[in-house]
């Protein structure tokens, strides 16, 4: 199973899955704009917290592998940033640690050393968050939910026509990429090559021929230009917009209450 | 009997370069209330005329007549057309669009401006029917082909059209889910709705079909009962078919023993009916219609449900059976060998049932419908 159909199956499976898909959204906005407003090092943890606690309810965490892999290339990736900026300080600034590697120069300051914290720790706090809210609402809940924010409907359609039919590819893929390895399609780097792009011309074909279809077939349904919407989601009320309010203002002004708190160079010691 | 589609003389292509039509003057009827099949080979030019029947293909040359009237190809009188007529197309996946089982089955209905409790009531049946209720609010996406395949089939119950068209409705489907469907085939039938299906089954067509089309590169090949075109073979090789199993045995049991090849048996039963010593008896069918308040019945026989409201009742009331699947054969064959059997069926159903009892009389078997 790829990626895409584990996350819709555990967003389907979701406790959070009749929690109004836009309140949830509008949520998410605006825990990850409040996580950057301040300098507080503090605030990414609270973020952090909340993303995990609203996972564990979403999902009880049993994430599937696939997903807790792409989880983890993501913070692989983060580190990776966040190392970038720390060697990359001010140069007018002393160093707590100064090297040269081939052309390269490793310049990282006190101040570099928490920004890389900082950005690490936002960043991995908003992933959460971001997961919280990707692992509780199926893309056509969202859709549906944009509806809501007066969405034009040929948009929110094709989103969900496009979700539809994309994972019917993504199964034909599967199908012709198992036949393909059976064939020893995969034998060798230019025999995996031609028969990757095979496959992709083979989607591509497909995938016209589908909408050809899917054409007819929509006319034989008595299609009259708009998909009507059996189970509205539910509605973002005045609950939703004061839980919204209420936390991003107490985010906020923890963190600006707590910006000067924690020094991560100290706390660790480089400093 | 009214005829219902009236083509005539229709030529269709699906571009200009097209050197062979796609269908070739085709010229037919088919009647309200009959049992239809069109029978071809890949390519007969099966789910083109189908196309034609519900206006989603215009003509080339010719004309498409509705209940007498010829189709009007403008946009309000199609949909109009279209609430009359349900096509369910092959594949599933070319049908199903909306991302949950409940919004795809609420599609049609919700399309027709039906009222929210009627849509509620629509989806709820229909679902039920094809036995996907417990599924209503999976994604699209996470169902398997057969589920696939009753969902499409839901979508176009909960329409409630008139005539129903199915295009290849057992293809890919496992034999038990196959019976299953040709049961609900059945009892649409039972319940007024015209049903055309389209398929290259050619011993499912002669177990069901009253008449039969069939269709070859787009020309009409035959027209009129099963019997007469199966008796041709070199008008079956022609269309790319074979003769079926049950009109196979028949005949070369004629052959050997000299009897009749008429009156042409079409399901299992009959034939053994036919292959019986004269003389012999069967035993009895009880058909009882499934009531709400249906206590089990003392019996001692084979039991046999029928009927998709008779399986959810004998279920719910944990009433014992043997054949939940193509069950009126079932006892038919155990009748045929001297058993008695007890048949649970769907009121509407009633008449079907005691129909194809008595059907086994032709073949020198009396087999009891007890009523």
């Amino acid at each position: 199973m790829s990626e895409q159909t584990q996350m819709d199956t555990l967003a389907y499976s979701s406790r959070m899955l009749e929690w109004a898909p836009l309140g949830k959204l509008l949520f998410v906005i605006s825990v990850l704009i409040v996580n950057i407003m301040t300098e507080s090092i503090l605030v990414p943890f609270v973020t952090l917290a909340i993303g995990l606690i609203l996972m564990a309810y979403s999902t009880n965490f049993k994430i599937p592998f696939m997903i807790a892999l792409a989880i983890l290339e993501a913070f692989v990736i983060l580190i990776f940033g966040a190392g970038v900026v720390s060697v990359n300080g001010d140069m007018s600034d002393p160093a707590i640690w100064d090297t040269d590697f081939l052309w390269m120069h490793f310049h990282m300051t006190e101040t570099s050393f928490n920004e890389a914290w900082l950005i690490l720790l936002r960043g991995t706090a908003g992933v959460a968050v971001m997961l919280s809210f990707a692992t509780s609402t199926p893309i056509p809940y969202m859709s549906l939910g944009l509806k809501q924010v007066r969405m034009p409907v040929e948009v929110i359609e094709i989103v969900v026509l496009i979700y539809r039919y994309a994972f019917l590819l993504l199964e034909r893929m599967e199908a012709m990429w198992n036949a393909a390895s059976s064939r020893m399609g995969f034998n060798g780097k230019m025999t995996s090559i031609r028969t990757v792009a095979a496959i992709a011309i083979g989607i591509f074909i497909q995938s016209t021929n589908l909408s050809d279809k899917s054409q007819v077939a929509l006319e034989c349904r008595n299609y009259r230009g708009y998909f009507p919407v059996y189970r509205e989601p539910a509605k973002t009320g005045v609950k939703w917009i004061l839980v919204i309010i209420i936390t991003s203002v107490s985010i906020y002004l923890f963190g600006m209450y707590t910006s000067d708190w924690v020094n991560m160079a100290e706390l660790l010691g480089v400093a | 009997m009214m005829t219902l589609f009236e083509v005539r003389n229709v030529t269709y292509r699906y571009n200009s370069r097209q050197q062979r039509p796609s269908l070739d003057n085709i010229t037919l009827d088919i009647n309200e209330g009959r049992r239809t099949a069109i029978l071809g080979a890949n390519g007969a030019g099966k789910s083109t005329l189908f196309y034609h029947l519900n206006g989603i293909f215009k003509p080339k040359e010719g004309e498409v007549r509705y209940n007498g009237v010829p189709l009007d190809y403008d946009r309000n009188k199609l949909r109009e057309l279209r609430n009359d007529i349900c096509v369910v197309v092959q594949n599933p996946d070319e049908q199903i669009f909306s991302s949950t089982v409940e919004s795809d089955v609420a599609f049609g209905p919700m399309s027709m401006g039906l009222p929210k409790e009627d849509v509620d009531e629509r989806v709820e049946s229909a679902l039920d029917m094809v036995g996907m209720l417990d599924y209503r609010r999976r994604p699209s996406t996470q169902l398997s082909y057969g589920q696939r395949k009753r969902v499409s089939l839901a979508g176009a119950l909960a329409v409630r059209p008139k005539v129903m068209i199915l295009d290849e409705p057992t293809a890919g489907l496992d034999p038990q889910m196959a019976r299953e469907v040709m049961e609900l085939v059945d009892q649409m039938c039972c319940d007024g709705t015209t049903v055309i299906l389209s398929t290259h089954d050619v011993d499912l067509v002669y177990s069901w079909a009253e008449e039969i089309i069939v269709l070859n590169h787009g020309e009409l090949v035959y027209s009129g009962e099963p019997e007469e075109f199966f008796s041709d073979p070199e008008k079956t090789a022609f269309a790319g078919l074979c003769r079926p199993h049950t009109f196979s045995i028949n005949s070369y049991v004629s052959e050997i023993s000299g009897k009749e090849q008429t009156p042409y048996p079409r399901t299992n039963s009959q034939i053994v009916a036919k292959m019986a010593p004269e003389g012999s008896k069967g035993g009895s069918i009880r058909v009882v219609p499934t009531k709400d308040d249906m206590a089990p019945a003392d019996f001692e026989g084979t039991v046999g449900v029928m009927g998709y409201y008779s399986k959810k009742t004998v279920l719910a009331k944990g009433i014992r059976y043997d054949y939940m699947f193509d069950a009126l054969e079932m006892c038919m064959q155990d009748a045929v060998k001297g058993m008695d059997s007890l048949l649970y069926c769907d009121e509407s159903m009633v008449n079907l049932a005691v129909d194809r009892i008595r059907s086994l009389e032709r073949f020198g078997m009396k087999v009891e419908a007890i009523l």
